[in-house]
């Protein structure tokens, strides 16, 4: 059986809730090295707090994660005082 | 879990609230106005809005809200809790119910604008009284209701409403403002909890957030999902009061803990042990001894102030929703299991094989698991009973009468079945009682009665069954105005010598009624026939009695459950039958001489000096080679509603057991005088007998059949 590529470029759901989180660590965790995680955010209309810790778990791992945040990722970020956390270029 | 799963158990969630709300409020009413009562009231109405916010019915939370506030201002003490005030807010109860309902059958929201308009008025009249206690409390304003063409209005935090109500709120918090931190623990984030929507209502409230502690999220690989690591600090506006902060997180109890004040600091972080395993955080170096059960642990015990309890609270009774198809799968299965056991049974005896000791286990065993499988399904007939303060507040509304309600043994539990089928019958036995039974103040008066009349309701289980009795303290059956009305109606013949019983049974008559007018709530005749009908098909009785001037009971006599009943077999030529226990008054092997002929094709049974036609099930159901003469077979008198009593000529009785009720309908079709099917230890299938329908299609006393 081929072994299957890990990938650094994810694209999250409409909906993160705590299920697609679950979903995501163990993918995330395999995909921790030398580059930075991509997350693709942009289609995120629906979050969780648990997905808010991931993607912040995801940012201080291995080379950190850019994410690439919908409108109501930023706005929620906003609201939760964790705009620099996710998305701060400076603080990967 | 589907949004429609969701919502599915919000909407059964709301029948609890609802059904919590109306107990308290009926201690409210009682004079029990303690801080828990009220406290469970608002707490009931809260989880409503709760929920109504977050899947978007916007009517419903405005309704609620207003509720809300004004139970928060009974909590406060700002509203001293008068008997109006109690009134005003079981009718708020009541409208919310029809709100809940609305949502529910997606259909038109009641009209609550003047319900809304007193109860605003209720909360402005409180706090005006009481100026001096300096309690500050900022009205709420709502979110915009959400776009219902939108997707999000399934179980969906409303990002786009919340988004709106951040832009509108993300302005400088004023300069005067107080400090509140609060930190979700890992249970806040579990059964569809999401602390953000707390966020979002402390925003509502103009809280502005001003960090974020993140320190405790560690990396991917020490990441746990279980965990609630943020924690955050909010500067919350002078004018906000603490109640209505606290009031957010009601919810969510000791999942989320919360620190406001001056002086306050970050609570700290809480984690959960996984099961058997020993938290990250904990540095106790005997892992055995960790905790089985998920626990929580603080993670530095020199934690300052407002800290939580470091132990775990005392874990609540754990309970699960179990879809009804699967219990009723268990059911069949336990029933099969009953036959299974008593073929078994059958077998080893057939073979002379002796296990009695085996089987003695096995049959207890049995009884054991179709006990604990029954109780699954049983629940309190509270939840039937609960209804009743409503039913009542409206019929006093609309007869003008006062009814003081007592109600007994709402723990009694029976089965879900059961209890589905009881609403009808038991509203109206209720309105009944109301309309003709109670009388009216001034005529109470008179007749030496206190001014407010009393209805009694309770429930009890006596010898497997349960006995639901309605009673009443008001005018009684007028038994000779019934029998004049029935004669008048030509539902019995005007020469009917008729017992009291058979009187007081006229009422259930169909077409009867004794009301001079037809009325909203009866005189139409139709009610007590429904429940005639209906506690017939729940294989129950109905007994009256009735003093005329002292008033009336009605008990109803039911069994615990329609799954298995108790009954005796018969033989019946090359047939064996069951008659169920619950028509059978007595068998007896008449002597010579009980039985005589009346005309060509009659027999008649002497019982005590009473006739009681005897009926040949032979003939009735089409059975062969079986006994004609009465005086060497077994009569069965049994009692039916719809024709008196009657005697069943059965070749021999040989047993009496619990038999488990298949339907025929459902595998075949429906048989005039057969109730159902059941099989027997032996493997072979026995038909139940429908008593009522079997003697009243074969004997046919028109006076008496129309009784």
């Amino acid at each position: 059986m081929a072994k299957k590529p890990v990938t650094r470029q994810f694209v999250l759901p409409a909906r993160c809730d705590r299920a697609v989180a679950e979903a995501l660590l163990p993918e995330f965790i395999a995909a921790t090295g030398s580059e930075p995680l991509e997350i693709d955010a942009s289609a995120t209309t629906q979050i969780s707090q648990a997905m808010l810790q991931l993607l912040i778990s995801a940012r201080r791992s291995g080379s950190g994660a850019v994410i690439l945040p919908s409108p109501t990722l930023m706005d929620v970020a906003q609201m939760a005082a964790l705009s620099q956390e996710l998305f701060d270029e400076a603080r990967p | 879990m589907t949004s429609e799963e969701i919502q599915q158990i919000f909407f059964v969630e709301c029948e609890e609230s609802l059904a919590s709300a109306e107990t308290g409020l009926a201690a409210c009413k009682t004079g029990t106005q303690d801080t828990d009562t009220v406290n469970s009231i608002f707490r009931a109405v809260h989880s409503i809005k709760g929920g109504a916010g977050a899947f978007g019915y916007s009517g419903l939370q405005a309704y609620t809200h207003t509720f809300e506030t004004l139970l928060s201002d009974v909590r406060d003490g700002s509203v001293p809790s008068t008997e109006p005030l109690v009134d005003l807010m079981l009718r708020a109860l009541d409208t919310l119910s029809d709100h809940v309902n609305a949502v529910r059958n997606n259909s038109e929201p009641p009209e609550d604008g003047a319900l809304i308009a007193e109860m605003t008025a209720a909360q402005a009249g409180g706090s005006a009284d009481v100026p001096e206690t300096g309690t500050v409390t900022t009205e709420v304003q709502l979110p915009p209701a959400p776009d219902s063409s939108d997707s999000s209005a399934d179980f969906s935090f409303d990002l786009d409403s919340m988004l709106d109500d951040i832009v509108g709120t993300f302005e400088p918090a004023p300069s005067a403002s107080w400090q509140l931190f609060v930190r979700p623990h890992a249970g806040a984030m579990q059964n569809g909890s999401e602390p953000l929507l707390m966020l979002r209502e402390l925003a509502n409230l103009g809280g502005d957030c001003t960090a974020c502690d993140t320190s405790h999220i560690p990396p991917l690989d020490k990441f746990d999902l279980a965990q609630g690591y943020l924690g955050w600090s909010f500067a919350m506006p002078e004018g906000t009061s603490e109640a209505a902060v606290r009031d957010i997180f009601d919810f969510v109890g000791d999942d989320c803990t919360i620190a406001l004040g001056d002086g306050a600091e970050m609570p700290p972080f809480l984690s959960v042990a996984p099961a058997g395993l020993p938290s990250p955080q904990e540095k106790q170096p005997d892992a055995v001894t960790a905790p089985a059960a998920p626990a929580l642990v603080p993670e530095a015990a020199t934690a300052p102030a407002p800290a939580p309890p470091a132990s775990a609270p005392p874990a609540p009774a754990q309970s699960i929703r179990i879809d009804l198809p699967k219990l009723d799968r268990l059911i069949d299965s336990v029933g099969e299991l009953v036959i299974a056991q008593a073929m078994l049974a059958q077998r080893l005896s057939g073979e002379g094989i002796a296990a009695e000791e085996e089987m003695a286990l096995l049959e207890g065993l049995t009884r054991d698991i179709q006990e604990s499988a029954m109780s699954i399904r049983a629940q309190p007939i509270s939840s039937v009973f609960s209804r009743v303060p409503r039913i009542l507040r409206e019929l006093t509304a609309s007869t003008g009468k006062q009814v003081k309600l007592e109600v007994f043994g709402e723990t009694t539990e029976l089965d879900k079945t059961v209890i589905e089928r009881l609403g009808e019958p038991l509203t109206h036995l209720i309105r009944n009682a109301v309309d003709h039974g109670i009388e009216g103040p001034e005529e109470r008066l008179a007749a030496g009665k206190s001014a407010e009349g009393t209805l009694t309701i309770s429930a009890e289980h006596r010898s497997g069954r349960i006995l639901i009795r309605i009673a009443d303290d008001g005018r009684g059956i007028d038994r000779q105005r019934v029998l004049a009305k029935a004669i008048e109606k030509g539902i019995v013949l005007p020469d009917a010598q008729l017992t009291k019983e058979e009187i007081d049974h006229l009422i259930f008559a169909p077409g009867f009624s004794t009301a001079a007018t037809v009325t909203n709530v009866s005189g139409r005749g139709v009610g007590m026939d429904v429940v005639r009908q209906n506690v017939k098909e729940l294989g129950g009785r109905i007994t009256i009695e009735s003093e005329l001037g002292k008033g009336a009971s009605f008990t109803l006599t039911l069994p615990l459950t329609l799954a298995i009943s108790d009954g005796m077999i018969v033989n019946v030529g090359d047939q064996t039958l069951v008659v169920p226990l619950t028509h059978v008054v007595e068998s007896l092997r008449p002597g010579p001489g009980d039985v005589q002929g009346m005309g060509a094709m009659r027999q008649m049974l002497n019982v005590r000096g009473r006739f009681i036609p005897v009926l040949p099930v032979c003939e009735a159901i089409g059975a062969s080679s079986c006994l004609t003469d009465p005086e060497r077979g077994v009569l069965i008198i049994v009692d039916t509603e719809l024709a008196g009593q009657a005697a069943l000529l059965v070749d021999n009785i040989c047993d009496q057991r619990q038999f488990v009720i298949k339907s025929l309908e459902t595998h075949y079709r429906a048989v005039d005088g057969v109730a159902g099917a059941t099989i027997l230890g032996d493997g072979r299938v026995a038909l139940i007998l429908d008593v009522d329908g079997l003697v009243a299609s074969t004997l046919v006393f028109p006076e008496r059949q129309a009784a």
